[in-house]
């Protein structure tokens, strides 16, 4: 943490956070039917971004892994699927904070939101299988088990939509159904959402470099 | 080197003998699921619930807890053993031992829901009136078919992690949502004989199960490893 406070990123990053947020409260209009509840999409939707962006970029460091056999993949993909869980998590909490007053239920099993329910699934999933990366087997079963999720999230969701929806679509081939200074707010809050998982997932994989380090170490003192 | 369809037919023909031989994890997974009947359509009753319309849920969901035992067996043997590595060696590529693993897995699950799903039926008390037999079967099979799959290639992850028992469902379940999805809404048409308004059910099961039998021909060499 004492490092952290010394980093040029932290404190560059704070400001960029304190611009988004002041972006949210006070540039981007109260929605008329909604109210000030509406204003937490700016979260919903960027944290909801970067969990899909973080899936995504597990299933390629997976692909990647297989091929090349290199650490730096490996870390990569376990600490995107880190981050894309906490993300994931944030999405799930403040869907249901708008959802209740506004379709009158916490939640309800639309695509979107059934998709997004089993996504958070499997990346716990992925997490306990990786499980810190402790041998080699491990590393590799869950490189093939993150790239069999991300072939199964299409499924999940067509199925599910197929099914029913209720969820508001609004960013569509159609445009984008906000009014501009909500689009605005909408592009900074997603723009800086993105910077925060970069900044996380440097964080990140060097922590788990440096506990590999202290393994391997550890190891060489015991033998 | 026997043909590739030879190969899988021989550690079919040994997984099953063996199973068959001993039969008491087969028995004890049996009993398990005839279990699980009971105490649904006893909690059913209890609750005053409608036991038919809620018929294909309670049976899926038996199924699926009866396979988190019964398809965990498929490496199991090999792995106490220790004899992995040289049915590796025997069966050549690595989607022989997948392809004969899924065959057994599939033949086991039959095989308990044969007992299992008349059982439920009875139970519950579900009427045949309209119902579609046939295709309650084929949504069974096409259903079975996949959890088969699904089960094989992870068990073959699981297999060689210390204490992953526990995992397997873990990492299972989130991956058969679309097949639950689609095996209940078959399963609900076949009983109230609208066959036609649930035939896109049947077909995403059925690229459910195509997904999960080609997919390990491309994953499988990097799970069994080694």
């Amino acid at each position: 943490m004492k490092d952290a406070l010394k980093s040029p990123f932290f404190w560059g990053f704070t400001l960029l956070m304190l611009l988004a947020l002041s972006v949210i409260v006070y540039y981007a209009p109260v929605e008329r039917t909604m109210g000030l509840v509406q204003k937490v999409f700016y979260f919903h939707v960027a944290s909801a971004w970067v969990g899909l962006v973080a899936h995504t970029v597990v299933f390629a460091a997976s692909i990647l892994y297989l091929w090349k056999r290199s650490g730096g993949s490996d870390r990569l993909a376990r600490a995107s699927a880190e981050i894309g869980t906490v993300f994931i998590s944030c999405t799930l909490l403040t869907g249901p904070l708008w959802a209740y007053p506004i379709w009158n239920t916490w939640w309800t099993w639309d695509p979107r939101l059934t998709t997004t329910l089993v996504l958070w699934f499997m990346y716990a999933a992925y997490i306990a299988l990786h499980g810190g990366g402790a041998s080699e087997a491990r590393k590799r079963l869950a490189a093939v088990y993150g790239i069999i999720c991300f072939i199964n999230v299409p499924l999940v969701f067509f199925s599910t939509r197929w099914w029913r929806s209720i969820h508001p679509v609004v960013i569509s081939s159609e445009g984008i159904a906000l009014t501009p200074k909500m689009r605005v707010a909408m592009f900074v809050s997603v723009g800086v959402f993105s910077v925060l998982y970069f900044y996380l997932l440097r964080l990140r994989m060097k922590s788990l470099e440096l506990q590999e380090r202290v393994r391997h170490l550890k190891a060489q003192l015991l033998a | 080197m026997l043909k590739f369809g030879r190969r899988i037919l021989l550690i079919y023909r040994k997984d099953l003998q063996d199973e068959l031989r001993s039969t008491d994890h087969l028995l004890s997974t049996l009993v398990f699921g005839t279990m699980l009947v009971f105490v649904f359509s006893f909690a059913l009753e209890l609750a005053d619930v409608g036991t038919e319309q809620i018929f294909p849920a309670v049976l899926w969901v038996s199924i699926f807890f009866m396979s988190v035992l019964a398809l965990q067996r498929s490496f199991a043997k090999e792995r106490e053993y220790g004899a992995l590595d040289a049915l590796l060696l025997a069966s050549g590529e690595r989607s022989v031992l997948f392809y004969a693993k899924f065959l057994f897995s599939l033949t086991v699950l039959l095989l308990l829901e044969l007992v299992v799903v008349p059982l439920l039926w009875i139970f519950l008390d579900v009427g045949v009136g309209s119902a579609s037999l046939w295709f309650f079967l084929a949504a069974v099979l096409a259903g079975s078919w996949g959890l088969a799959a699904v089960g094989t290639l992870l068990n073959g992850i699981t297999v060689q992690l210390p204490g992953a028992r526990l995992l397997f469902p873990i990492l299972a379940f989130p991956l058969l949502i679309p097949l639950l999805m689609g095996a209940i809404l078959c399963t609900q048409g076949a009983l109230s004989g609208q066959v036609q308004a649930v035939l896109g059910w049947f077909y995403l099961l059925l690229v459910f199960d195509l997904l999960f039998t080609v997919l390990p021909l491309l994953l499988f060499d990097y799970i069994l490893e080694g």
